[in-house]
């Protein structure tokens, strides 16, 4: 996917701030997502299987999400961008992310416990949840983020030297024999 | 954004898919086949399943994934394939299959599972038998059909329609008060991409505007301009919408934009045909073109008054050869006779349109477009050299036309053997061509074309350049030239183009050739651009100065900083060729 981004613009540009909307974002949709977490009795399960106490859980689940929202931005670049569209491209990494951490990777990690019944529905609502807030939320945050077009610094590649920048040609050296 | 998306056409899509599926497992059900019901397997994980709010909730949510796979199909799928529309479907429809066998099937099970939490291995993991697995990939196989059979033509619109979401003028924090702009400067250009041709034979019309959203961030995109220092836009009516039948007409799709342009900038060139003629005209086969053209034209002058600087009509030679020759646009003719038709009546347009806007604005100024086409023939082979040389005596048929220039004998051959009569000939031959006539020249990497050993015409890339080929131009007609469209569509290199172009109209200029103006084309990202708008598939291709989202691309910046660097240099601020061909 990432290819076939990238074949279509995918570079975020030189004004933009991927990383940080992401993780802004990211944090801002665990909110939610945490709502989520408690309605079902989730965030008590996950707790428990990671034993860890639930303050610490839901630390480490903000930083997460922090770290996933940021990687979100990297990876989906100007695609994130999308007012229309970012609600699902964060549900399918959103889903990406339940299918790798919370199915793949938790029951590894923990010894083969897994949640089940409501608290598993809540896991997976959780990060849909999140995904879908993540991406609806970048759209609208990275335009504070932007370097505006009048500041924006003068870029040496995008000036007239760029005319030769793919052409870095060496000039032949006449080496005497 | 990567696709234009149909939104109300993908949902109706993924639930009209989901319920097949449902009707699909029903019908397995009858037959005494064992299926999975994903509405009772999802209901289920909450109420119990024999409760009927259980599979009634299962159901809605069934639709909800069902809409929400086909907007992703939307999105990354269709149009990858060239493919029947329901087989590119059924090839996607692998995807949710897979993934509802691995993960999404067994996690169900889990979740109607009592307790909070469960221990896995191997040996307790959730059962897949055999008939429940061929159901599920039977039932996404149909899922996937008819999602690809029902999504299809993303963009665009049934000819006789009118597209939704013309945004009325709005408060708008314009960033710059006024645009960038000199009574006599160089012309900074871009355009907005205002392709209408018609495909399926007459059936679907295509509107640029429509798919790139400018008739939702029209305010926004003037700004854009501004913002970059853009001084001159090109730019135009939808005709199609605009000129709704013989003296009628419908401004309300250009009164507002017009209005925020005359107010703020940049300065507009109108462009009033660009590739297609309204419904009512048929194609550009109709003898009629000229004289409803030039009605339209004195019908627009008359309207924006102040409206200086026009294309009346765009890129003749492409229009002409797309529809006439290759098959492609409105009328979609494949000979020469059609070919010699339709550039006859497109010249003869352009040049009553000239003259009707001339009787309202007598000091207009025409920025004639044209694609600069040149073709390489590989070797020495007569039939080669010959083909050579009719695609480089035909390139310049409508120009040859509008600027009075006399035609080859070749090209007389031609013209004669496809239908048009002396007199014609003699009449275009004779007309006397406005002194602030510009020769504006489009190129493109894949303009430079070869002649192979097998006869076919294929890309050279940028062999010989924009200033070898447009010289050719200027050789002939010798105009005041203005650069009036380029761009790359590899967005990475398209600052690299961007100042090799700006560098060859430098030599031109040194070389005593007047030029008036550059154009980086277009202002936004473009769809289909790569198959010529042929298909109705609704992919972006990166060639604007701005993406889809109107978030500046790196050329967009380059741009700006090639208008700030040069746009103050006195040759520049007060460009001799252009106070000339204002005078």
């Amino acid at each position: 996917m990432a290819g076939f981004l990238s074949a279509h613009g995918y570079d975020p540009g030189p004004t933009q701030r991927p990383l940080s909307a992401g993780a802004i974002s990211g944090i801002a949709a665990a909110i939610p997502a945490v709502a989520v977490l408690w309605l079902f009795g989730s965030l008590e399960v996950e707790s428990r299987i990671v034993s860890l106490p639930l303050w610490a859980t839901l630390g480490l689940g903000f930083a997460a999400m922090a770290i996933a929202g940021a990687a979100y931005g990297r990876l989906f670049g100007r695609a994130a961008n999308h007012k229309r569209g970012g609600w699902l491209f964060g549900m399918a990494f959103g889903f990406a992310l339940w299918a790798a951490g919370a199915v793949l990777v938790l029951p590894i990690a923990s010894g083969g416990q897994t949640p089940a019944g409501p608290a598993a529905v809540g896991v997976a609502l959780s990060l849909l949840v999140w995904g879908c807030a993540t991406g609806l939320l970048i759209p609208f945050i990275h335009p504070y983020l932007h370097v505006g077009l009048e500041s924006v610094p003068t870029k040496a590649e995008l000036g007239p030297n760029a005319a030769a920048s793919t052409q870095k040609r060496q000039v032949p050296q006449h080496k005497p024999k | 954004m990567i696709r234009s998306v149909d939104f109300p056409k993908a949902v109706k899509a993924g639930a009209a898919g989901a319920l097949a599926m449902e009707v699909v497992a029903f019908a397995l059900g009858l037959a005494g086949i064992r299926a999975v019901d994903l509405a009772a397997e999802l209901g289920s994980v909450l109420v119990p399943v024999d409760h009927g709010i259980g599979w009634t909730g299962g159901l809605v949510a069934h639709l909800g994934v069902g809409i929400l796979w086909a907007l992703f199909y939307a999105y990354f799928a269709w149009g990858r394939l060239n493919w029947r529309p329901a087989l590119q479907g059924l090839a996607f429809s692998a995807i949710p299959a897979v993934l509802a066998i691995l993960f999404v099937y067994p996690q169900l099970k889990l979740m109607q599972a009592g307790g909070d939490v469960v221990a896995l291995d191997w040996k307790n993991l959730p059962d897949l038998e055999l008939p429940t697995l061929l159901s599920i990939l039977v039932m996404h196989a149909v899922f996937g059909l008819v999602v690809g059979a029902i999504y299809r033509r993303p963009v665009g619109y049934l000819v006789g329609h009118k597209p939704a979401g013309f945004v009325k003028t709005r408060h708008f924090d314009r960033a710059v008060d006024r645009g960038r702009g000199n009574p006599n400067g160089f012309l900074f250009a871009t355009g907005i991409e205002g392709s209408y041709p018609t495909i399926d034979h007459g059936r679907w019309r295509r509107d640029e505007m429509d798919s790139t959203l400018h008739y939702r961030h029209w305010q926004r995109d003037f700004d854009l301009c501004r913002k970059l220092g853009i001084t001159h836009l090109r730019y135009g009516p939808p005709l199609h919408l605009t000129f709704i039948g013989p003296g009628k007409y419908d401004w309300s799709w250009i009164d507002e934009p017009m209005e925020e342009l005359r107010r703020f900038g940049p300065e507009p060139i109108v462009d009033l045909c660009h590739f297609g003629v309204p419904d009512w005209l048929g194609g550009l086969q109709n003898p009629e073109l000229g004289k409803a053209m030039a009605e339209f034209a004195g019908a627009f002058a008359e309207r924006f008054p102040w409206a200086r600087f026009y294309t009346p009509v765009n890129e003749m030679y492409v229009c002409a050869r797309m529809s006439g020759l290759d098959g492609n646009w409105n009328e979609q003719k494949h000979d020469d006779r059609s070919f010699v038709v339709a550039v006859c009546n497109l010249a003869n347009a352009s040049v009553r349109m000239t003259d009707a806007i001339l009787k309202r604005r007598p000091d207009a100024i025409f920025v004639n477009s044209e694609s600069s086409d040149f073709t390489q023939p590989c070797c020495p082979d007569p039939k080669i050299q010959r083909e050579a040389q009719l695609e480089n005596e035909r390139r310049f048929l409508p120009l040859d036309l509008i600027f009075a220039h006399p035609l080859s004998d070749f090209m007389k051959d031609y013209v004669r053997d496809n239908g048009m009569s002396d007199k014609e000939i003699d009449r275009f031959a004779s007309r006397k061509v406005p002194r602030r006539s510009v020769l504006g020249v489009d190129y493109y990497e894949w303009n430079e074309r070869l002649i192979d050993t097998h006869g076919r015409v294929v890309a050279l890339g940028e062999l010989f350049g924009w200033y070898v080929i447009a010289k050719q131009y200027w050789d002939r007609y010798q105009r005041p030239m203005m650069y009036t469209e380029t761009n790359r569509m590899d967005a990475a290199d398209a600052p690299r183009w961007l100042w090799r172009q700006w560098h060859n109209v430098q030599l031109m200029r040194k070389s005593n050739v007047p030029m008036i103006g550059f154009t980086w084309y277009s202002l936004t990202d473009q769809i289909d651009w790569n198959i010529a708008l042929t298909k109705a598939i609704g992919l972006v291709f990166p060639v604007g100065l701005f993406d889809m989202n109107r978030d500046v691309r790196t050329v967009g910046l380059a741009y700006k900083q090639l208008i700030d660097m040069w746009g103050d240099v006195p040759e520049f601020r007060n460009c001799g060729d252009v106070a000339e061909l204002l005078r």
